[in-house]
């Protein structure tokens, strides 16, 4: 065998348990920044289209802001902020900083979506003697939300591989041992070629989830 | 049953409607007709309020609207609507397309709206279509399911935006079908449409609309034989009835 796969194989053996924690924790993660960009996108979706200036304005200026400035800035700086106000471990704030900065990007998928829906719909729904929000919450979003589904796949896809940057703040998922293993073992390559392996498998696993749940939903109807 | 009162309503500049006033007594059927840009269906808009009008006043069964204060939902829910497009929700199955209004707005018990959904589905002759997804359905069947939401409802007025314009000419039949029954049974209808033998046949009124006023209302007899009104005449000479 060549000596970099054996290389490559040593490393694999003397870390998978440490990665399988930290694959967790990645995991963990993604999943709570999925949950509150979800809420904070559907939030600021419906801020975004609605009839008030004030709530226009709030929901442009923070996606304008959140779009403007790079990830790793937003998680630095959400950490300091926030743990100078409150008690917050580097978990829970990374999760959080990464949670808002999805949610600029979800909102964005929502008002599209909301938006694409055939303009005879609303008005069908108004003609029956259902009022707006009825209407958005039984008729338009429901339907936008089918539209929003590949896109929205993207992003969390693009949510599993950002949150490889909350290593800055300290934080123990894949990446953020990755460091630590290669600063100690010296095998850097091998070690970040692991790592990416593990990624990769997470992201693809997390696309065929996508693709069931799409083919079921064209099924259902 | 409804009544229009100088309604005029522009968007911009453009004058849409110029004081239109028409009154509409319980259990008749009027049919809209004029040409493309006339108004007819920013009029038939302004009657359920999807448009507020700049002025005029719209009264529903004896009650003068106010626009601005009413809870318009509420009346909405009085007054039907049926689209050229059909406008069904994809999302849902034909029976849930009857029943969403009824459960939603008047809050009815589920098992008793379905009963009812089912009823007036077997009036529209769609019974064992209930449990299928619009996009299953043929253009007629689409919109006799469209009537058939609009009256679960129970509105007191049912107004009708071109309802056969989209249908392949073999479909147009079972609409007007559908559509006839309904007047037959004492349902108050404003029907904008080019099927001219619907007018005579079924419209106790035909009012003709030209650059948004009324220039023409009367009976189908005298509309179609006996008018004098030349923009009538030109129109009338077009459709060639
Ligand atoms: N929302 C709107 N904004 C701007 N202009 C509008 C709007 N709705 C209608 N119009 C204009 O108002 C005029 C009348 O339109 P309307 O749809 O009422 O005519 P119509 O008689 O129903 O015609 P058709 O037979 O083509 O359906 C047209 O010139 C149209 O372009
Ligand atoms: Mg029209």
């Amino acid at each position: 065998m060549p000596e970099f796969l054996l290389t490559f194989y040593d490393v694999f053996k003397n870390t998978y348990k440490g990665f399988l924690q930290a694959g967790l924790l990645t995991i963990e993660i993604t999943a709570i920044a999925i949950v509150i960009g979800t809420v904070l996108g559907v939030i600021f979706a419906l801020m975004k289209i609605s009839n008030s200036k004030v709530l226009q304005t709030i929901a442009n200026l923070y996606i304008t802001l959140i779009r403007g400035t790079p990830l790793i800035v937003q998680i630095m700086f959400l950490y300091f902020g926030i743990t100078s106000i409150i008690v917050l471990d580097n978990f829970w704030a990374g999760a959080i900083a990464l949670g808002v900065h999805n949610g600029a990007y979800i909102a964005e998928i929502f008002r599209g979506s909301i938006q694409g829906i055939d303009k005879g719909q609303r008005e069908a729904s108004l003609a029956l003697g259902m009022n707006s929000s009825l209407t958005m919450r039984r008729i338009v979003f429901p339907q936008a939300l089918r539209r929003a589904i590949p896109p929205l796949g993207n992003q969390f896809i693009i949510t599993l591989k950002d949150s490889s940057l909350v290593y800055v703040i300290g934080v123990s998922e894949l990446f953020g041992l990755a460091n630590r293993v290669a600063a100690s073992n010296f095998k850097q390559f091998e070690t970040f070629l692991v790592v990416g392996l593990y990624y990769l498998i997470l992201v693809l696993i997390f696309s065929a989830l996508l693709k069931w749940y799409e083919n079921k939903l064209d099924v259902d109807k | 049953m409804i009544k229009a009162e100088n309604i005029h309503k522009s968007f911009g500049d453009l004058n849409v409607l110029n004081g239109i006033d028409m009154e509409v007594r319980r259990g008749e059927v009027v049919v809209l007709i004029g040409v493309s840009g006339s108004g007819k269906s920013t009029f038939l808009r302004c009657l359920n309020f999807l448009e507020l009008t700049n002025e005029g006043v719209i009264t529903i069964d004896g009650k003068q609207v106010n626009q601005k204060k009413d809870n318009l939902a509420k009346i909405r829910a009085e007054v039907g609507m049926v689209f050229q497009h059909f406008n069904l929700f994809p999302h849902k199955t034909v029976l849930e397309n009857v029943m969403e209004a009824p459960l939603m707005v008047k809050k009815m018990d589920k098992v008793q709206v379905k009963k009812m959904a089912h009823e007036i589905l077997q009036k529209v002759g769609l019974s064992e279509k209930a449990e299928v997804y619009p996009n299953k359905l043929s253009g007629g069947q689409k919109q006799r399911v469209a009537i058939a939401r609009a009256l679960a409802m129970q509105p007191k007025v049912l107004l009708f935006d071109e309802p056969t314009s989209a249908l392949d000419p073999e479909l147009v039949g079972e609409v007007l079908q559908v559509m006839q029954n309904l007047a037959e049974e004492g349902m108050t209808m404003i029907v904008v449409t080019h099927e001219m033998k619907f007018a005579k046949n079924v419209a106790d009124r035909v009012i003709m609309l030209d650059e948004g006023v009324i220039i023409e209302d009367s009976d189908p007899d005298t509309f179609f034989n006996r008018s004098t009104n030349e923009r009538t005449l030109q129109f009338l000479e077009m459709v060639d009835v």
